[in-house]
């Protein structure tokens, strides 16, 4: 909203510059947003939040600034007498218009627009059109109720406030035409919609230099029906926004006096009346404050002088009502303040939220679960992982190449390809791993902590997981990474075991006893392809809640000080048979001295079978008791040995 | 004899330091005091001469022959210490660490500010009802104030708390434990929030906030002040201003936004003679909405207004990160380019 300091001395003329003005309204909640000084003026661009309706007019205004300032202003609010008028007025729902007048003016000349309204309504934004519209303009602007002005002559019979008629159509005065529905309240005459009430004329009933007789409607609509059908009709309008927010009846006797006047005196024409079909009833309400309330609510004691005299300037009414409850009937335009909290932030804002003084609050910790995300994410970032955030929101293709189901979709995306809740991490993960190679990044591991949602029994599921990624690396890194953070976490005895997953070549599931904590696999080829991924990607994804749950604190592990024996195993095993095969062996036959064992090579060549893959691994046998003699372990890793050459499609080398 | 001792010492002193390797050092050495050397020859005659100049020749020689031990020995030193010297001016090699993403990091560092002074950390979810995300907080469902929300709407059939939705802000997460727990309760909800916004250089359909809240029986507005002063030093600097701007929430009053002095220009609203490009020239930066919560709001909840008063905050996580940070594009949050994410963390 735009309003300038010469139009706010047509009510009183603020002393201080318009710098401590604009500060002071910006420190009371009107943030000024730009002041500049053009054509002997100053102009103010302000922020109107959506619960102040009296500030958009330069009445309300005047009204806010005086009371900033410290001073009580008191306006007379002009009212018209309306002689009778004989035209039919039809209001088809009362709801929908509470109140409609029709008062005509006729044998007007529309003549030019005096430079100094020109100048008043180009300040706050609004072009010029011809001395009755902008007329029409400036008594809103002034005193905050919207109007609009008819040529009486292009009106052919009778006045209709009705709902449209679906697929009415209607050229409005911004020149487009619209097809309306029964969602748009209209102003009609016997023939044809004049007007989209509250939002814009018609092309076919304004006012032009040729207009004689003029009818001025002002009229209180629904703010729920305004603001419907502006939606429907996809316009907003000075117009729309008021009714949409709050006016006030006597602001619209105010406006209308205004604009009667004026065009009597700048066009000329006679008066001929006023026909009002409805009524208002202004509410009025007193709100009850207590002062000790107010204390314990902004942790500041002030003196009831004080109270009493911020609300005044504000246009209240105060009387006392003990010594501690005051009784405030607020102006009538005031209709923001309801309660009494809204009487304590009147008092608050006013005196400057930068008195109040600043404690801080003594609290109770209590348990939560941020560190233990926090922990894991840090962990992460240990182990190497980078970790992205990607959209929650996804395209329904993407989620039908992977074969999910039950997903939720959004009834209003902003892309129509655009519309669904993911159900997995992988489409972030594909997404970070194709954008980086496409911006020849070098790509590696990373890792995404969010929520999943699902469709389930008609309702639906929402938990958090995290995804790890590792592209363009050997296979083992993804294990190793879930391992290390199950390590980490403390999570003991878990198992991993084959599953079958869709979009994977193959898979991991991992478990502990009979919960799923996660999987984690090597991402299929197809599905590779049909996603553009230059490059292999193994993902996991896990159960945050559950690893949550199965976490223990770290106890201490008493170690060995003997010395450990190393001993090594050449042997050789059929590809198809899984290396757990073999580490169950080993784990099952020398349990009890068993440090571990690694891998120190890997061969394939002319050495051995085609269909075979040689291993060489070191085991180490140490006991937490003594010192091990070489014969006792050469016993126990032969006996291993035999085991092993035992197993169909292993033999030693 | 004399003579030739005293220019085989002027030599071998040349010689030596000018040596450039440790082979040509130990030739040198070979030369002056091996066996064969011209030193050891003139020793062996010694025994020849008369006993004074014996003496005399032998104290000379002597000492010769240490001196040049001596700097034969220092410039073995030397060529030992070029040897183990390193050359940092080689490039080190690239380390691959691992690295937070900044909007989780910011999101963490505020909520470790807020632990620190006993609030309770709780994620709500991401899937909201109409009663959660605006009836509770007191936001009508058809009402201009409802213009800055607006909504996702999911296809999940509506209970009685309304129609399903991506929640539009943190606030749910409030009304949530409301509901659930009684005071005195003080508690932060991190996390992402939907809004149906074409996507820009400021905007995004996805983005994170930090919401916070405290009820009890003795809060007031000062302490709403107090905390986010806390903050605002903590997490900028102890040199920051802040104003506190009355404002419009439904579900606050009173209701204000606090800006921060301008972090690049220092509240001054201009820098280096121009006008702040960060501030426009105002000298403050918006970063949160807050107020005391609403009695209606806290009667939603069950919980009795008359005795426990609280206050609340929101703030965009992108957005206290852009300002930190100087990221002028809310995209490359969500873009997870290497060279953006590399950069923080």
């Amino acid at each position: 909203m735009k309003f300038t300091l010469n139009f706010i001395k047509e009510f009183f003329d603020p002393k201080e510059k318009p710098s401590c003005i604009a500060e002071k309204l910006t420190l009371a909640g009107i943030e000024v947003e730009s002041l500049t000084e053009e054509n002997d003026d100053w102009i103010f661009q302000i922020e109107v939040t959506s619960n102040r309706a009296d500030l958009l007019s330069i009445f309300g205004l005047a009204n806010e600034i005086a009371a900033v300032l410290g001073k009580q202003l008191k306006i007379k609010i002009p009212s018209p007498k309306l002689p009778p008028l004989d035209i039919n007025l039809f209001v088809e729902d009362k709801k929908d218009c509470p109140l409609y007048i029709a008062s005509i003016i006729k044998g007007i000349k529309v003549r030019k627009t005096p430079s100094w309204l020109k100048e008043r309504l180009l300040n706050c934004g609004i072009n010029s059109v011809n001395c009755v519209v902008d007329i029409g303009n400036y008594s809103m602007l002034k005193w905050g109720h919207p109007l609009h002005i008819f040529d009486l002559d292009k009106i052919e019979g009778d006045i209709f406030i009705r709902r449209a008629k679906d697929k009415e159509s209607f050229l409005g005065l911004d020149n487009k035409e619209r097809e309306l529905s029964p969602s748009n309240l209209v102003i009609a005459d016997n023939k044809k919609v004049i007007a989209l009430a509250g939002i814009i004329g018609g092309e076919n009933s304004c006012v032009d230099e040729n207009t004689r007789n003029i009818l001025i409607e002002t009229a209180i609509f629904s703010p729920l029906v305004i603001r419907k059908s502006r939606q429907n009709a996809g316009v907003s309008t000075e117009s729309s926004y008021r009714f949409e927010r709050k006016v006030f009846l006597r602001l619209l006797e105010a406006t209308l006096s205004s604009t009667i006047n004026l065009i009597l005196e700048l066009c000329g024409g006679d008066f001929v009346g006023g026909k009002k079909v409805g009524r208002i009833i202004p509410s009025s309400r007193r709100i009850k404050a207590n002062l000790s309330s107010l204390e314990r609510h902004l942790g500041v004691k002030l003196p009831l002088k004080e109270v009493k005299e911020i609300l005044k300037n504000l246009g209240c009414q105060v009387s006392l009502k003990s010594k501690d409850t005051i009784e405030v009937k607020p102006p009538f335009f005031r209709d923001d303040l309801k309660e009494e909290v809204d009487i304590f932030e009147e008092v608050a804002r006013i005196r400057g939220y930068d008195k109040l003084p600043s404690k801080i609050p003594f609290i109770l910790p209590q348990k939560d679960n941020f560190d233990f995300l926090v922990s894991l994410k840090e962990f992460l970032v240990r182990l190497g992982l980078k970790e992205i955030i990607t959209y929650s929101i996804v395209a329904r293709d993407d989620l039908e190449t992977l074969g999910e189901k039950n997903f939720i979709r959004i009834i209003n995306p902003l892309r129509k390809e655009e519309d669904c809740l993911r159900t997995s991490l992988l489409l972030g993960m594909i997404s970070v791993v194709k954008y980086n190679l496409n911006q020849q990044n070098e790509v590696g591991e990373f890792f995404e902590v969010a929520h999943l949602y699902q469709k389930k029994n008609s309702h639906f599921e929402e938990k958090p997981f995290l995804g790890i990624g590792v592209a363009g690396k050997d296979p083992s890194y993804i294990k190793a990474y879930v391992e290390e953070l199950l390590k980490f976490l403390n999570i003991s005895n878990y198992r991993f075991e084959d599953v079958s997953l869709r979009n994977f070549t193959n898979a991991l599931q991992i478990f502990k006893e009979d919960k799923v904590l996660g999987f984690l696999g090597k991402l299929d080829k197809k599905i590779r392809e049909s996603f553009q991924l230059k490059k292999e990607l193994f993902f996991a994804q896990l159960n945050l809640s559950l690893l949550e749950e199965e976490r223990k604190e770290k106890q201490f592990k008493p170690f060995s000080f003997y010395p450990k024996v190393s001993r090594d195993i050449s042997l050789a095993k059929r590809k198809d048979i899984p290396f757990k095969n073999i580490a169950k062996i080993i784990e099952d036959n020398v349990k009890e001295l068993l440090e571990g064992f690694e891998i120190i090579d890997i061969y394939q060549g002319e050495k051995i079978p085609q269909e075979f893959m040689g291993i060489t691994l070191r085991i180490h046998y140490r006991s937490l008791q003594k010192t091990l003699e070489a014969e006792e372990v050469d016993f126990l890793h032969n006996q291993l040995r035999k085991k092993l050459e035992e197993k169909e499609g292993i033999f030693l080398r | 004899m004399e003579e030739k001792i005293v220019n085989l010492e002027k030599e071998a002193r040349g010689r030596i330091e000018g040596v450039k390797t440790a082979k040509e050092l130990e030739e040198l050495r070979i030369y002056y005091l091996g066996r064969k050397s011209f030193i050891n020859q003139l020793f062996s005659s010694l025994p020849d001469l008369e006993k004074e100049k014996k003496a005399y020749l032998g104290k000379l020689l002597n000492s010769v022959k240490k001196k040049i031990t001596e700097w034969i020995e220092k410039k073995r030193r030397e060529f030992e210490e070029r040897e183990e010297k390193v050359d940092f001016t080689f490039p080190a090699p690239e380390l691959n660490l691992g690295k937070r993403h900044i909007i989780g990091q910011v999101m963490e560092e505020i909520c470790k500010i807020f632990k620190r002074l006993g609030f309770q950390i709780v994620e709500g979810g991401e899937i909201e009802d109409e009663w959660h995300n605006f009836s509770a907080l007191n936001i009508p469902l058809e009402h201009p104030s409802r213009d800055v929300f607006d909504t996702f709407y999911l296809d999940i059939p509506s209970s009685e708390e309304g129609r399903y939705l991506l929640r539009s802000h943190t606030s749910p997460s409030q009304i949530r434990v409301m509901e659930k727990r009684t005071p005195p309760l003080a508690v932060i909800s991190p996390g992402r929030v939907y809004r149906p916004d074409n996507p820009d250089a400021s905007h995004s359909f996805m983005f994170h906030q930090i919401e916070g809240f405290c009820v009890d029986k003795e809060i007031n507005f000062s302490h709403l002040k107090g905390v986010l002063y806390h903050f605002a030093w903590e997490f900028f600097s102890s040199q920051i201003k802040l104003r506190f701007r009355p404002h419009y929430f439904p579900f606050t009053e009173p209701s204000a936004e606090v800006d921060i002095s301008c972090i690049i220009c220092g509240g001054k609203g201009s820098k280096d003679g121009e006008k702040c490009s960060v501030c426009k020239g105002k000298g403050w930066l918006e970063i949160l909405g807050c107020g005391m919560i609403h009695p209606k709001v806290l009667k939603n909840c069950g919980i009795n207004p008359k005795k426990f008063r609280g206050f609340a905050f929101g703030m965009g996580v992108e957005r206290i990160a852009m300002l930190k940070y100087r990221i002028a594009d809310i995209r490359l949050f969500f873009e997870n380019d290497l060279r953006f994410l590399n950069q923080f963390g």
